[in-house]
């Protein structure tokens, strides 16, 4: 089995990967929400908090991904940040202004926690960071637990055969044509 | 919109919030109790029912918000003498139809095997049909009421695709959109056609300023076009009989009031453009008498019931195309009486047709006769109704026959011999359905079946009889709605006469003819059957099936060649595009386009960089092993990313680098994935030489034109910073400091809303293709 053999001798990876989940979904929502006054934004931010996640996947295999609820339901953040940002946007509607005009409108005075300044732009890139972050870590997890379950079926089958484990030569390849 | 206008409930508003609420209670309704949801629909189009009965003792209103105000769209509402007739046919008609579904349909379903549960989506689509057609004629904006008029083709589409299981049953849905949808795209032109013209989108105004020039004539014909095609006229009247591939009910309902009344109704609503251009008037009667005839010519010919009576539909819109296309007050108050008559007799007509084939489990009209003892009170109703589209005395119909006659006579005996003859052919197909089921002998034993299958058909056609002997809401109703279409007042005198007008004879007339037809039906039958041989083998269905079967064709050819391999996947993409911006470069006269620019001792780290990002890009091409091929393919994005920062642009370096390495992390987690073997088959292995020379011109066609054009952008003068300086300043406006961050999140939100949604999409893509299995 290819992904056993080199995750026997990924203790460094693995270690590394535990170490850096924490850290990068705080730099990923600093990096979000001190976008509006510095460098970065909601996508970029989306992508950091990802790279945290998938190391975990890359680290402990795809089960791993589903203990941990911040990826497991990542899929799930991507409708909820497009419900987010599509809200943000369209709710100037409902005043008769045009979509996506923000609130506080321009310069009038914001309401301040800390850096972190209370603008429908924030929330709006907040849906960003969402979307993007649901859908790197949503892709990669879907197409890896499909991976591993075919592995699995296909172990499962061969047991029921009563077969001796086959080389790698002979197992069936799933490539595209 | 001010909070008092929110206190007081606009009428307009109201019936469509009800009309529109109704598939979504029956929606959620059919997610908790799948067994209650028939009654949930009854009583939701009972509501909407007496919504529309109640707008009819309110003064006509208007419900106006802004909508996309830059583009001067506004959701606009009216409730005029038009909107209340079609919307009570609507919500009436459906109301009648979904109390008859109410039993129908689970027994469809038990027949076929198929779950109880299956209900919901008949009756969420059944009232989405019924909210959309509610929605279509208050709209008065033409973008909303295209969004609309879409809405009824994907409704239809659902409702006639209902048994998904058979192939019959999807190929007719699919051609009923593909009719109506394309022809609908038509609408939508002649919609733009008008707001460019016009400056509005608004009926009203485009009413009172279009003038009769050639431009606003195209529009009036494109529209007329959808509007005919919904209708199911000559020569796009195919789909309407394969669309009874749908449940009985459905059929009652697109016949009657939806769908096929659609089509009417946008001759009603768009007739003060249209009566602008006579030769499209001229165009309407045209059509209008082709439909009249082929329709019922092939109706005489058919043995299905629900076939004779499609092909009737068909004729009867005719009728009423061609009294649009007389014009005039009589013209058109008889058009909009037609149409209000009909729905009435059709509607009972179709479910009479439904409830017969439930009770003997026949569908042909040689296999039945005689059932009006065993079924007297479905005898009664469908003869009522059938006396109304004949139009006997005593009925509604009859009136609908005489306002037809009394126009076509005023227009001339040519005319009026047409149309004689027309009534005649319904007359005869109309008589034959009734006394061949209900009359003669009894060769089948019907079993029972539920009162609600016959009740619904008792009752309109008791409304048939109503209909004719208390004229007045109908009349009322008709001079309200012509009014609107003919944009003048309309008066409608309709009542019995004992004498020789013209009317009077010109029906005498048609009773005889239809009679002789009757009787003589042996005789003229073989040319009939020929003439609809005929219309088969070179009609315009042919046309529709070989137009379909070449677009596969080619369709099939570029899809085989795109899918074949991951390089001419690549080379569809890029060859094309390359080619087409190299036309573009080339075409384009800039004498002075491409400059050589130069260099200054700062920008030695800028160079190293971007020799270092060309050295990578050189080795991709060279390296064989996939790890070293993907860490080349991520240097080449790292240095990328460096030559940003050197350059200053802080935001876009952290995106190239976040990027960079998510594909490089996601690239070493796919060849952990890959077997061994293959990757290393793959390295060892060769392209062929053929391939790799296809390869190599690929790539220089694509490279050289972004080389060209790269450079020729950079070689002009440096653009206005005007849009720059504007969004520096209006940063700190925007409570910002990072200007990046404004313009994705603010100044140009409404792109980043469009990518964030494709996101999404693609995400929704991957896991339900991972769901279904279809990558397995």
């Amino acid at each position: 089995m290819p992904m056993a053999n080199y995750r026997r001798n990924a203790g460094m990876l693995q270690s590394a990967a535990r170490i850096l989940l924490v850290p990068s979904f705080v730099i990923a929502l600093a990096v979000m929400f001190k976008g509006y006054g510095d460098v970065g934004d909601g996508f970029s931010a989306g992508v950091i908090a990802a790279l945290g996640a998938l190391l975990q996947g890359l680290a402990f295999g795809a089960e791993e991904l589903d203990r941990i609820p911040v990826i497991r339901y990542a899929s799930i953040g991507t409708f909820v940040g497009l419900t987010i940002a599509l809200g943000t946007a369209f709710f100037p509607l409902l005043t008769g202004d045009p979509i996506l005009l923000h609130w506080p409108r321009a310069g009038e005075d914001v309401v301040h926690f800390g850096v972190l300044e209370f603008i429908t732009p924030v929330l709006f890139d907040v849906g960003v960071f969402l979307v993007v972050y649901g859908f790197c870590v949503g892709a990669v997890h879907a197409i890896a637990r499909e991976q591993e379950r075919q592995v699995r079926d296909r172990e499962r089958a061969r047991k029921a055969r009563g077969a001796e484990r086959p080389t790698l030569a002979e197992e069936p390849l799933e490539v595209a044509e | 919109m001010d909070i008092n206008s929110l206190m007081q409930p606009n009428p307009a508003l109201v019936l469509l919030v009800v009309a529109l609420a109704a598939p979504l209670v029956v929606a959620l309704g059919g997610a908790w109790r799948s067994e209650l949801v028939g009654k949930v629909a009854i009583v939701m189009t009972g509501a909407a029912f007496a919504t529309a009965i109640w707008t009819c003792f309110v003064d006509d209103a208007t419900f106006d918000v802004a909508w996309a105000s830059t583009w001067d769209l506004r959701f606009t509402l009216v409730l005029d003498g038009l909107a209340r007739l079609y919307a009570l046919l609507a919500t009436g008609i459906g109301f009648f139809v979904v109390v008859y579904a109410f039993s129908y349909i689970p027994l469809h379903l038990h027949h076929d095997h198929r779950p109880l549960d299956e209900q919901t989506r008949f009756f969420g689509f059944l009232l989405l049909f019924m909210g959309a057609m509610v929605g279509l004629v208050m709209a008065q904006d033409m973008i909303l009421l295209f969004l609309f008029w879409d809405l009824t083709a994907i409704a239809s589409y659902f409702l006639i695709g209902y048994d998904r299981g058979e192939e019959e049953s999807r190929s007719s849905a699919m051609m009923a959109l593909l009719v109506t949808g394309i022809s609908a795209v038509l609408v939508m032109i002649g919609a733009v056609i008008l707001g460019n013209e016009l400056g509005t989108y608004n009926l009203g105004r485009i009413f009172s300023s279009a003038t009769p020039e050639r431009g606003i004539g195209i529009a009036a014909l494109l529209v007329t076009v959808g509007a005919l095609a919904k209708s199911a006229q000559v020569p796009l009247h195919f789909w309407l009989p394969r669309a009874m591939a749908a449940p009985t009910p459905v059929s009652a309902y697109l016949h009657s009031a939806a769908m096929v009344a659609a089509g009417v109704f946008l001759i009603g609503r768009m007739y003060p453009l249209i009566s602008l251009f006579d030769w499209l008037l001229d165009g309407l009667l045209v059509i209008g008498y082709a439909s009249l005839v082929v329709g019922g010519v092939l109706a005489l010919t058919r043995q299905v019931l629900k076939q004779v009576l499609a092909y009737s539909t068909i004729s009867q819109y005719g009728y009423v195309v061609v009294m649009f296309g007389l014009g005039g007050e009589k013209g058109v108050a008889g058009a909009t009486f037609y149409v209000l008559a009909h729905a009435l007799v059709k509607s009972a007509l179709f479910l009479t047709a439904g409830a017969v084939t439930e009770a003997t489990g026949k569908k042909h009209l040689a296999d039945l006769g005689g059932l009006w003892r065993r079924m007297p009170l479905l005898a009664f109703g469908s003869g009522l109704a059938a006396a109304g589209l004949i139009a006997l005395p005593l009925t509604i119909g009859f009136f609908k026959d005489e306002l037809f006659f009394a126009a076509a006579y005023e227009h001339g005996t040519g005319y009026a011999v047409l149309a004689v003859l027309g009534a005649s052919l319904t007359f005869t197909y109309i008589a034959r359905f009734w006394t061949t089921i209900f009359l003669g002998r009894e060769n089948v034993a019907p079993k029972a079946i539920p009162g609600t299958l016959v009740w619904p058909v008792v009752v309109l056609g008791v409304a048939t009889l109503i209909g004719g002997l208390w004229t007045a809401p109908a009349i009322w109703l008709v001079e309200h709605a012509a009014t609107v279409s003919a944009g003048m007042d309309v008066h409608l005198h309709i009542a019995y006469h004992l004498d020789t007008r013209p009317e009077n004879v010109m029906a005498v007339a048609t009773w005889l003819t239809g009679t002789a037809l009757l009787v003589s039906r042996p005789v003229w039958l073989p040319a009939a059957i020929a003439a609809a041989r005929l219309g088969e083998k070179l009609g315009p269905a042919r046309a529709y099936y070989e137009g379909l079967r070449l677009l596969n064709r080619v369709s099939d050819a570029i899809h085989t060649f795109e899918v074949r391999d991951l390089r001419s996947r690549v080379a569809t993409i890029l060859v094309p595009a390359g080619v087409l911006v190299g036309v573009a470069v080339i075409v384009t006269p800039n004498s002075d386009a491409f400059h050589v620019g130069s260099l200054a001792r700062s920008d030695i780290p800028l160079i190293t960089m971007i020799g270092a990002t060309l050295v990578s890009a050189l080795v991709v091409t060279i390296v064989r092993d996939h790890f070293r091929l993907a860490l080349s393919l991520s240097a080449v994005g790292f240095s990328l990313a460096v030559v940003y920062a050197l350059l200053g642009a802080a935001d876009v370096t952290l995106v190239a680098i976040v990027v960079e390495t998510i594909f490089s992390v996601l690239f070493m987690g796919m060849l952990a994935l890959m077997p061994r073997p293959i990757l290393r088959y793959e390295t060892a292995v060769r392209g062929a030489r053929r391939l790799v020379r296809r390869d190599v011109v690929m790539a220089v066609i694509a490279g050289a034109m972004a080389f060209f054009v790269v450079w020729g952008a950079l070689s002009q003068p440096a653009p206005s910073t005007e849009v720059i300086e504007a969004h520096q300043m209006l940063t700190p406006l925007a409570h910002g400091k990072d200007i990046v961050t404004v313009i994705l999140a603010d100044f140009r939100g409404f792109d980043t809303m469009g990518e964030i949604t494709v996101i999404a999409l693609t995400l929704l893509g991957i896991m339900s293709l991972l769901r279904s299995g279809r990558l397995r």
